[in-house]
């Protein structure tokens, strides 16, 4: 994470995320997923193909691409499909868009339900005998059971969480990292998905992104960082209000 | 002088003269600042390479200059709400915090009898220049203490003028011993954890003897802990010193 200034002085915190060797793997067709949408399966970073047994390593050969630690679907329109194959760059994404982030929380094992649901627990002192950091009582007499999911202790975190409508601040195209506003779930150097952000507000937010992806070999050529409009590039002096 | 064999003494030559070459000798004595080594982590390193990156272009547009903890500086920022929309302040650098682009350092002074501190960060847009009125090192690294200390050693005049010195001459080290307020301070300073050699105790000797109580012996031995940053320093220097010179 990192600080950002925008032109009027204000600091903002930032999470940078690398796009490391995305590829499309599979087209999956509406009828063939049974879903709303066509599905893309789209694989993350390169891994050592030795650890797992050959059947698991069609999807990579039909697309041509070496293992990928982490393969996610996303849900896309008809006309937003890509060829399997295809390379995906971080110049996907603009400055000033709104995406949204997943990823696995840091795991924290068998927590308590202090820790877990942010009970209050029990005073430390006035007679308390051994109860100070317990649940206290579960359900009522009138119910006389315990209804489903009641906040108990166990295994707290290592489970998909994401982060909505964070902003997108600044793309560097030559390492392709995305700075993207704010925290986002997971631990550093853990993998993350990133989409278009499914809020309302920012429903008409995307300003003309490359449709359906940004192709490298294209004819466009996009200068090493792509700033938002409103950061404060160190290139410039610095800020004087008038 | 008594002569072998009655013949004149043998041609001594002069011994050579010894140039001490001021250049090669500034070059040994280089300061890189605190924010650029990398802190110890399992942070990608390729991370702390794309924030250098940011932190170089800055300084190219500003100059930030060299300073320690204990020199007096002054900082004129960006105000929308001042006068002039900007403001002046003096003060001592009692702290220098943070790692990459969020570093900062705190300036502290007495105004009218208010003691003040504020805390800026190097590398935010709002700054506009940082002078150097004083540059000097003290025996700690950090003067937190100052605030329990007599007034008088943190106070210095707002409109000091910028002390002249040489650009080969070492950076003094100013070994005063700081007087204290009588207790209770924020922090118990007399404890071997904050290993302060500034402060001129005048505490009872049992209390000193008792706060020695708090020392950890073992962890100067504790392997675990070292982090060597020389060959890390030697390739950001060398990193820094090519970008600044394009």
């Amino acid at each position: 994470m990192m600080p950002i200034w925008t032109k009027s002085g204000e600091k903002h915190a930032v999470t940078l995320l690398k796009v490391q060797d995305c590829h499309v793997l599979r087209y999956v067709s509406k009828e063939e997923s049974g879903g709303k949408t066509a599905k893309l399966l789209v694989g993350g970073k390169n891994v050592s193909p030795f650890s797992k047994p050959e059947s698991a390593h069609e999807i990579f050969k039909e697309a041509g691409v070496p293992r990928k630690q982490k393969v996610t679907t996303f849900n896309v329109t008809d006309d937003a499909i890509i060829k399997p194959g295809t390379p995906l760059y971080a110049a996907h994404f603009r400055p000033g868009q709104f995406v949204d982030v997943t990823a696995k929380t840091i795991g924290k094992g068998f927590q308590g339900v202090l820790k877990r649901w942010g009970f209050k627990g029990q005073p430390a002192s006035h007679g308390q005998t051994k109860t100070h950091r317990r649940p206290g009582a579960l359900s009522t007499n009138q119910a006389a059971k315990v209804y489903r999911g009641k906040k108990m202790p166990g295994k707290m975190g290592n489970i998909y969480r994401t982060s909505f409508g964070l902003k997108v601040w600044r793309i560097n195209t030559k390492h392709d990292i995305i700075y993207v506003n704010g925290s986002v779930p997971g631990h550093t150097n853990c993998l993350v998905k990133v989409r278009d952000s499914k809020l309302p507000t920012y429903k008409d937010c995307n300003k003309n992104p490359p449709f359906p992806t940004f192709f490298a070999d294209g004819d466009e050529e996009l200068p090493e960082d792509l700033f938002d409009e409103e950061i404060f590039q160190f290139t410039d002096p610095s800020v004087t209000f008038a | 002088r008594v002569s072998s064999d009655g013949k004149p003494p043998k041609f001594q030559p002069p011994p050579k003269p010894v140039i001490v070459d001021r250049k090669t000798q500034k070059e040994e004595r280089r300061f890189l600042s605190p924010e650029f080594i990398p802190p110890r982590g399992r942070t990608d390193p390729f991370k702390y390479y794309i924030e250098r990156k940011d932190m170089i272009q800055r300084r190219k547009v500003f100059n930030i200059p060299e300073f320690y903890v204990g020199s007096v500086l002054a900082v004129t920022t960006a105000d929308p709400y001042a006068s002039n929309k900007s403001k002046r302040f003096v003060g001592i650098c009692i702290q220098r915090g943070g790692k990459g682009l969020g570093a900062t350092f705190v300036l502290r002074n007495v105004i009218e009898d208010q003691g003040v501190e504020i805390c800026y960060e190097l590398y935010s847009p709002r700054i506009q220049a940082i002078e150097v009125l004083k540059l000097e090192k003290r025996l700690d690294e950090n003067l937190m203490y100052l605030r329990d200390a007599l007034p008088e050693y943190s106070t210095f005049d707002v409109n000091m003028k910028p002390v002249l010195r040489m650009d080969h001459e070492e950076i003094p080290v100013n070994k005063l011993q700081v007087r204290m307020k009588p207790k209770p301070w924020s922090k118990r300073w007399e404890r071997p954890k904050y290993n302060i050699k500034g402060i001129k105790f005048e505490l009872p000797e049992h209390k000193m003897k008792a706060a020695q109580k708090w020392s950890q012996p073992w962890l100067e031995f504790d392997m675990l802990r070292e982090y060597d940053t020389s060959k890390i320093e030697e390739k950001i220097r060398k990193e820094l010193s090519e970008e600044l010179e394009k």
